[in-house]
């Protein structure tokens, strides 16, 4: 039934042409709005989220439907980003407490702010949204939008700055892969080709010195730059890493300001 | 009667001392928890160490073996390989895996004599990474030698079939910085890797060894270092540090003359000869056990390796306590000498004969006479059940502190093994401790024609 | 006889109590850890989602939330050491907001009460905390509870956390004060843990530096490896004629290694100096320097006992261009035992290490080394055949 497909289509598409002609309206105030979707799609989901939404007095929001991705939309305008971000959460809880065998899946942003509410945009939210393969709220990024990433390797052995680290550089529109030791970061580098490789000293399987030279003899195209992240703060150390071609070499404890600009300053 | 009592003065004394490590237990298990390793594994002001590594025909682990110590959490360190005339491909090797070059010209400032050294080899892409090749020599002659060379302060002898743990090293230097001047020697703390998962040179996940022989060395060794070690150190009575792993101050190992070659026990005979030292010289001093730092040993799983090694520990201690039979009672060396020494050569170089001669009393009386058979029961139920006791009393150490083994079979497995081990294999024990003896009064009656031991079995064990 | 027994079938009959007891408490300890393990793996994928959003979220301005819901004793630990540990990793803005939030949720009221606890453990698990949260209000009670203790392994972990919260330079000096006044050499230990101060280190150093007690000055200029502070360059100047023998070797060291202009006076006193420490620093500094009048001074130090001093005035003879390898070579062929060895020990390397350099100007430089070289010692591959072996050049292990 080829009719009715396009007529979905024009259907879906018009939630979107009109939130976007709404946002354009509006385009002054602060409005944060997230994507939900729930596999299966669940009957009582739109009330439920509806139900949830009214407990929190004094707010305002609105909840849509778009019937092609089965996606909900919820706006909640005045929000910033992580109050959205934090309401979002509220409401993945709520969910997950109140209905069995649900896997809500979040994405959300803030007008204005990292990208436009074109049409195109917010269609893309929701397709990411129906297709996201983990479990976490997302945050959509201006970088997303424009897919033109550069690739970052995390090295580092510790899961809270690996963690902290994919965060913050895919907010920034990085494409991150995560090593925990020396051995697969390596491996890593020659099959994936990263631009950046950001590691720690101390691994486990090869690291130091060693794993700077390992790095720079693999049979890649451009070898990547490094930036080195450590708690090692020995001056002779730090002197021969830049000796052996290290870019940039940061100590820890860091200011993750100052990390981003040494980062980007690589990559420019 | 006697042997009775003497079970029990014995047993006495092994739970005083497990007394002891129960008093610190709690210090350590909350100075390991609290202190920030990360810190203190960038700082500038960690003493630097030189780590030893003698290996005799080790081709087959070696590389492993220097990848792991090369990924140590530590700041400023060098790992001295010594090649003691392998007649295996040992040195080639790791010629090849590391890309090392003959150094033309090397400075080696220390004056311990040693057998000639053929060459150094380094490369610079590896800055820590020095090995020495020389003749063949013995273990103790291997370490000297990397003494010679080494760069730094400290020296750390480790055994070329053990792996560290990533800390294992920033733990002994923090307990070592916290007492700079008093610490001679510090011991870590040895376990058995057998039915470990071993990866990317480093134990991943923690289990029981698999085969029966591995897994009683597992208790004995829990037992020994938890139990033991912990009251001894407290005590300041240590009479061995492991030569799988142990920090010292070079200027007092070259104070003392190095390693004694030749003979086993190298590893006692440090530690009795620093004892020594410092006592005869009035300095203050400390050797002392660290828990926290963990190396991880191949333990041996056939008959005829273990049976060895035992032979050679027994001949070892026997020979470590004949020569310094000098600090027996001699109140000039404290504790070492009016405790650890007697209670050494007591109660663990002379324990199989009063055994022996206890149970054969024992067996000989009831023999003559049936109706004293509780006698023989309570014997050896008494023997049965403080061994036991100790087990369990150190498997709640490990249990507060430590918890490596995580499984709840594996505390059931622990306490089943800690049984049986009373059923053949403590009887063996003390078979080969009678059989290492006989073994040094053998080699002594040939003083002149020393053969030298090959130390591949050496370095299996602790 | 059967007195004896009785006494056995006592012992028997302790050894069995002890060991049920051993084995229920083992069984106890073992099944509540493994259930509050499970319970914090529960708890941390429960608060996975806030974690993240603390995580994307503490660069924008205005407050971050507190974790949703009311919260179990574990819970709280849970997220208090999660905060804790992003706390250790950030510096900065980041690091106060988190700090911020941990007072927020009440965690550092909660850890000031438990510092007046009975029992011990509970104390030293607040003090830790406490240090981990930054929390200065607990810097007083904190100096009282190391004040009051033995010195020990423990101390360390409450000096580190007054170390951490401490916001004013004389908590610092106080627990440094207190830290040393066991008597015991830990000036490196206890540099380490003032560095772990989050307050400007160059104030805290002069601070130290001015310090009657010779024991802190050590400490402070023990901490100044590694760091580079102009400011305190004139009291290390001072320090140089220090009476300690300990502080004025450290004090030469540093002073030496930023490479400040020697008057010849100096210089002469610093190589004549008792302690090897100071004249092995000054003959390392001399290398540098390129004073003419150094080259004598240097010669004659090949001969010193100590082989640090000897081996750096070689080094630094080599430094001083074409004069100082001749001395060098001078000394190599006239002089005898250690002065001889430790020239010649130079040469070598440097007669090898120019080799592989192809710039054209250190081709030059080595072209003339060469010549001179060649002049004393023949036109030979190798100089002069060493003994090869153990021994070669003296001993000393102090470095």
């Amino acid at each position: 039934m080829p009719e009715s497909v396009t007529l979905q289509r024009e259907q879906s598409t018009d939630v979107y042409h009109n939130l976007g002609e709404r946002f354009k309206e509006t385009s002054r105030e602060l409005c944060g709005i997230m994507f939900l979707y729930c596999s299966g799609n669940p009957p009582q989901l739109e009330s439920r989220v509806r139900d949830f939404l009214q407990q929190e007095s004094g707010m305002e929001f609105e909840v849509l439907k778009d019937s092609s991705t089965q996606t909900l939309a919820v706006l909640l305008p005045g929000f910033t980003l992580d109050a959205t971000h934090y309401q979002a959460l509220l409401l993945k809880q709520h969910l997950l407490e109140t209905m069995e065998n649900v896997d809500p899946r979040i994405t959300l942003t803030v007008f204005p702010g990292q990208v436009d509410p074109t049409p195109g945009v917010l269609k893309q939210m929701a397709e990411s949204t129906r297709l996201s393969a983990s479990p976490d709220i997302h945050i959509f990024t201006r970088e997303e939008a424009n897919q033109e990433p550069g690739r970052i390797l995390i090295v580092d052995n510790d899961d809270t700055v690996r963690e902290f680290l994919t965060i913050r550089l895919k907010m920034q529109g990085f494409e991150t892969l995560e090593a925990l030791d020396g051995t697969s970061a390596l491996e890593l580098i020659e099959k994936w080709e990263p631009d950046l490789v950001l590691t720690e000293l101390n691994l486990y399987g090869i690291d130091g010195l060693p794993f700077i030279h390992q790095i720079q003899q693999l049979p890649v195209e451009n070898t990547p730059k490094i930036v080195v992240l450590t708690e090692q703060r020995v001056e002779r150390t730090i002197s021969q890493c830049f000796q052996n071609g290290v870019d940039d070499y940061v100590t820890k404890p860091f200011s993750p300001v100052e990390l981003d600009a040494r980062i980007h300053r690589c990559f420019h | 009667m006697v042997t009775i009592y003497y079970v029990m003065i014995v047993n006495i004394l092994y739970f005083a001392i497990m007394g002891l490590s129960y008093r610190n237990i709690l210090t350590i298990f909350r100075r390991s928890k609290y202190s920030s390793y990360n810190t203190l594994s960038g700082s500038e002001l960690v003493p630097s160490v030189s780590l030893l590594v003698p290996a005799y025909n080790e081709e087959l682990t070696i590389i492993e073996n220097v990848y792991c110590l090369m990924t140590l959490n530590y700041p400023t360190y060098e790992v001295i390989v010594i090649n003691d005339g392998s007649s295996d491909k040992t040195l080639s090797v790791l010629i090849s895996e590391f890309g090392l070059k003959k150094m033309s010209n090397p400075e080696i400032r220390g004056t311990i004599d040693t057998q000639n050294m053929r060459g150094i080899y380094h490369n610079p892409d590896y800055p820590q990474l020095f090995i020495i090749d020389k003749e063949n020599g013995g273990k103790a002659d291997s370490l000297n030698a990397g003494i010679n060379f080494s760069h730094y302060p400290l020296i750390s002898s480790i055994d070329a079939d053990s792996l560290l743990e990533k800390d294992a090293l920033i733990r002994m230097a923090r307990m070592y910085m916290e007492n700079p001047e008093e610490m001679v020697a510090i011991g870590g703390d040895v376990r058995i890797a057998n039915g470990c998962l071993i990866e990317n040179g480093a134990v991943q996940k923690v289990s029981l060894p698999r085969k029966i022989w591995p897994m009683f060395q597992s208790i004995e060794y829990l037992k020994a270092f938890l139990g033991g070690r912990i009251g001894w150190s407290h005590m300041n009575g240590l009479v061995i540090v492991s030569g799988a792993f142990g920090l010292f101050r070079k200027d007092y190992v070259i104070a003392v003359g190095g390693y004694r070659g030749g003979y086993p026990g190298e590893d006692m005979n440090i530690i009795i000869k620093l004892h020594r030292y410092m006592l005869s010289h009035k300095l203050p001093y400390r050797v002392a056990f660290c828990p926290e730092a963990v190396c991880w040993t191949q333990a041996p799983d056939s008959y005829k390796i273990i049976s060895n090694q035992r032979m050679r520990w027994g001949r070892g201690n026997l020979k470590n306590m004949i020569e310094n039979r000098g600090m027996l009672f001699n109140p000039k060396y404290k504790v070492m000498g009016m405790i650890t020494m007697p209670y050494n050569v007591l109660f663990e170089t002379l324990n199989p004969y009063f055994r022996i001669t206890g149970l054969l009393a024992l067996m000989g009386y009831t023999l003559l006479d049936m109706t004293h058979w509780r006698i023989l029961l309570t014997f050896f139920l008494l023997n049965f059940l403080s061994g036991y006791l100790l087990s369990v009393g150190a498997i709640i150490l490990e249990e507060i502190a430590f918890r490596r083994f995580k499984k709840l079979s594996d505390l059931w497995k622990m306490l089943l093994f800690s049984a049986l081990k009373f059923v053949g294999y403590h009887q063996l024990g003390v078979l080969w401790r009678i059989q290492g003896h006989i073994q040094y009064l053998r080699k002594n009656n040939s003083w002149g024609a020393m053969t030298r031991q090959s130390w591949k079995e050496e370095s299996e064990a602790a | 006889m059967f007195s004896h027994l009785i006494v056995a079938y006592i012992f028997i009959y302790i050894c069995l109590g002890l060991i049920g007891l051993g084995i229920i408490l083992l069984l106890q300890m073992k099944v509540s850890h493994n259930k509050e393990q499970h319970r914090r793996e529960m708890y941390e994928q429960k608060h996975h989602d806030y974690f993240k959003y603390i995580q994307a979220h503490l660069e924008e301005e205005g407050a971050l939330r507190l974790p949703p819901g009311k919260l179990k004793p574990l819970e709280r630990k849970v997220i208090q050491e999660k905060y804790m540990e992003w706390i250790e990793q950030f510096k900065g803005d980041y690091r106060a907001r988190l700090i911020q939030l941990c007072r927020d949720a009440g965690f550092v009221e909660a850890d000031l009460k438990a510092l007046s606890s009975v029992s011990f453990g509970r104390r030293l698990d607040a003090a830790y905390r406490l240090g981990g949260m930054r929390a200065e209000e607990a810097v007083p009670a904190l100096l009282q509870m190391l004040q009051k203790g033995k010195y020990n392994s423990l101390s360390i972990i409450i000096a580190r956390s007054i170390a951490k919260s401490a916001q004013k330079s004389e908590d610092v000096l106080e627990m440094l004060r207190i830290l040393l006044s066991h008597g015991k050499p830990i000036h490196h230990l206890a540099a380490d843990i003032m560095l772990e101060s989050g307050m400007d280190a160059s104030g805290l150093l002069l601070k130290l530096l001015d310090d009657p007690d010779p024991a802190l000055v050590k400490v402070g200029l023990v901490a100044m490896w590694g760091q580079a502070v102009p400011e305190v360059m004139p009291v290390l100047g001072r320090l140089v004629g220090s009476e300690e023998k300990d502080v004025r070797a450290e004090a030469v060291k540093l002073y030496l290694s930023s490479n400040p202009a020697l008057k010849d006076e100096t210089i002469v006193h610093l190589m004549s100096d008792r302690n090897w420490e100071v004249r092995a620093a000054a003959a390392k500094a001399l290398g540098p320097l390129h004073a003419a009048g150094s080259i004598p001074l240097l010669v004659k130090a090949l001969q010193d006992a100590n082989w640090k001093v000897r081996y750096n005035s070689a080094e630094s003879l080599a430094a001083l261009g074409e004069a100082g390898f001749e001395a060098l070579c001078q000394a190599a062929l006239s002089g005898a035992g250690i002065q001889r060895e430790a020239a010649l020990q130079r040469i070598e390397l440097v007669m090898e290490l120019e080799q592989e350099h192809s710039a054209i100007e250190q081709m030059v430089a080595y072209n003339k080394k060469r010549l001179i070289h060649d002049r004393y010692f023949g036109v030979k591959r190798k100089p002069v055949k060493r003994m090869t072996g153990v021994a070669a050049v003296g001993g000393d292990y102090t470095a």
